[in-house]
């Protein structure tokens, strides 16, 4: 096999898999952020209902 | 027939309120002039160079200077609510696009009609050789430019960034339209006989300027909504 | 439920992909002509039908937004505009990467790889005028709006490439030839990798829908927070 064809190839299934994976992290990324956002805005609509029912 | 007429009418009012303070006209004039000038000075090609770039040098200002025009396109009923007004309207907003597309297609031409004048003068080219056919190729490109330019000047009205997210949306779309135009004016400029691929070209504009009027013409409703 | 669907497509994803990499590098020998490298085809050519393919997908659900009003076809069409994207980009780097062993470039202004590249830019700007639009029911018409002019535009432009001849290496593929040009050994890898890609895609498809829901459900949280405040 021809060396620099090799290492070549080795760039394709890389550059292939990083873009992939750099997709996931952001998506991972992403999804942890929502959640965390989701928590802290039932947060805030539980305490207002409790306000209003108290009210 | 009452769209035509109802879409003539707006076109009518777009030139009128655009002759009188003639601001996107001067804006694209002028830009397109220093474009060309600043083409000139830093390439200064010659006339072999000119046959190879002309054509995509006049497209490419066509259609940055159209941005200009374009973007005013519904930005200027944005005052006064005169948007809503003519949406509320008994105007169809297909014929309301259309008119639009038509305004900006008639100070397109008027800004090319300049372009092309002052093109032949900095790079010394005769360009009424085959005056016919460039006009031809002009008025099918300028025409899907301007309805592109509706549609998408329509859409973006509202936005955060107006003047930014149009040219990025719009000039991807422009592609192929773009090309083409480019390679029958290249070809008309360098006085070369065509040959049968050349015909392609205008085949790919006049399919893109009928496929994108009819879609935006179906899509109107989905457009412009109230 | 779907949470587990991703999980499973993933999976299975992976596993086929365990498999056709042990083909690509044990089984199959190099190829004659281009040697080791022309395994790049093995993702180059799947990442780019996937995205193609995405972005039909995404034009039908654009279509049924417009026609339903239903904001779960505008987060569907979105995701899978997103992870189209993804699978186009690879397509690009692969192939640059590829060209530059074959053809001794990085690039050229051929037609099927500058539509590929005005495909990307199209649904690129899908994606950014939906970052600049904050009301949902405003951002799903105009995206809708877009998808389908930006597929009608996909399909002008690559009509135009068989119209003219062009650098990039023809069609090898049995339904595009009628007959196949590709080794049946290549051919069988080829479209288990295809079918990787496509249970990949479709895994993140559907976890990046679970978040478009997510976020809706934090819109209307939000307004229901302020309307009681």
């Amino acid at each position: 096999m021809d060396a620099r064809n090799f290492t070549f190839m080795f760039y394709g299934f890389l550059a292939a898999w990083v873009i992939v994976l750099l997709y996931v992290i952001s998506l991972a990324r992403r999804g942890a952020r929502l959640k965390k956002e989701l928590d802290e805005v039932r947060k805030i609509t539980s305490q207002s209902e409790q306000h209003a029912d108290r009210h | 027939m009452k769209t035509v007429k109802h879409a003539l009418l707006i076109a009518r009012k777009d030139l009128a309120v655009e002759l009188r303070t003639k601001e996107s006209l001067n804006a694209a004039g002028a830009f397109s002039i220093v474009i060309l000038l600043l083409f000139s000075f830093a390439f200064d090609p010659d006339p072999e160079q000119v046959k190879e770039i002309g054509g995509g040098l006049l497209w490419l200002v066509f259609a940055f200077a159209g941005a200009l025009v374009f973007n005013r396109s519904f930005a200027r009923e944005l005052p006064n609510d005169c948007l809503d007004t003519l949406l509320a309207s008994p105007l169809s907003p297909a014929s309301l696009l259309t008119g639009k597309a038509l305004a900006n297609f008639v100070m397109l031409l008027a800004m090319e009609l300049v372009s092309i004048v002052i093109f032949g003068i900095f790079f010394n080219v005769n360009w009424t050789r085959h005056i016919g056919e460039l006009s031809l190729v002009f008025a099918l490109g300028t025409w899907g430019i301007s309805m592109l330019g509706a549609v998408f000047g329509a859409l973006t009205v509202n936005l955060r960034l107006r003047e930014l997210m149009l040219p990025i949306i719009i000039y991807p779309l422009l592609f192929p339209l773009l090309i083409a135009a480019i390679e029958l004016t290249k070809l008309l400029l360098a006085n070369q006989p065509p040959s049968p691929s050349d015909f392609l070209w205008a085949k790919i504009l006049i399919v893109f300027d009928v496929v994108f009027t009819a879609l935006a013409m179906m899509l109107a409703d989905t457009i412009l909504v109230n | 439920m779907r949470d587990k669907l991703a999980i499973g497509l993933a999976a299975a994803a992976a596993g086929l992909l365990a498999n056709n990499l042990y083909q690509m590098f044990m089984v199959l020998p190099d190829e004659a002509l281009q040697g080791a490298i022309y395994r790049i085809l093995f993702f180059h050519a799947p990442a780019a039908m996937v995205g193609m393919i995405g972005y039909f997908v995404a034009l039908t659900f654009s279509v049924l937004y417009l026609t339903s009003k239903n904001l779960i076809h505008d987060s569907l069409a979105a995701s899978i505009v997103e992870v189209s994207l993804v699978f186009s980009v690879v397509n690009l780097v692969t192939g640059s990467i590829w060209a530059r062993i074959i053809w001794g470039i990085w690039w050229t202004w051929d037609y099927r790889l500058t539509s590929a590249l005005v495909c990307v830019l199209i649904f690129f700007g899908y994606l950014v005028m939906r970052r600049a639009i904050d009301e949902p029911t405003q951002r799903a018409r105009l995206s809708s709006a877009l998808c389908i002019f930006g597929c009608v535009d996909v399909v002008i432009v690559w009509k135009s490439i068989e119209w003219f001849r062009n650098q990039h290496p023809g069609p090898v593929l049995d339904f595009r030839t009628g007959g196949g040009k590709m080794d049946p050994a290549y051919a069988h890898v080829f479209w288990m990798n295809f079918v990787a890609i496509l249970l990949m895609a479709t895994a993140l498809v559907l976890v990046r829908t679970r978040q478009e829901a997510t976020s809706r459900e934090i819109d209307s949280l939000r307004r229901l927070a302020h309307t009681a405040a």
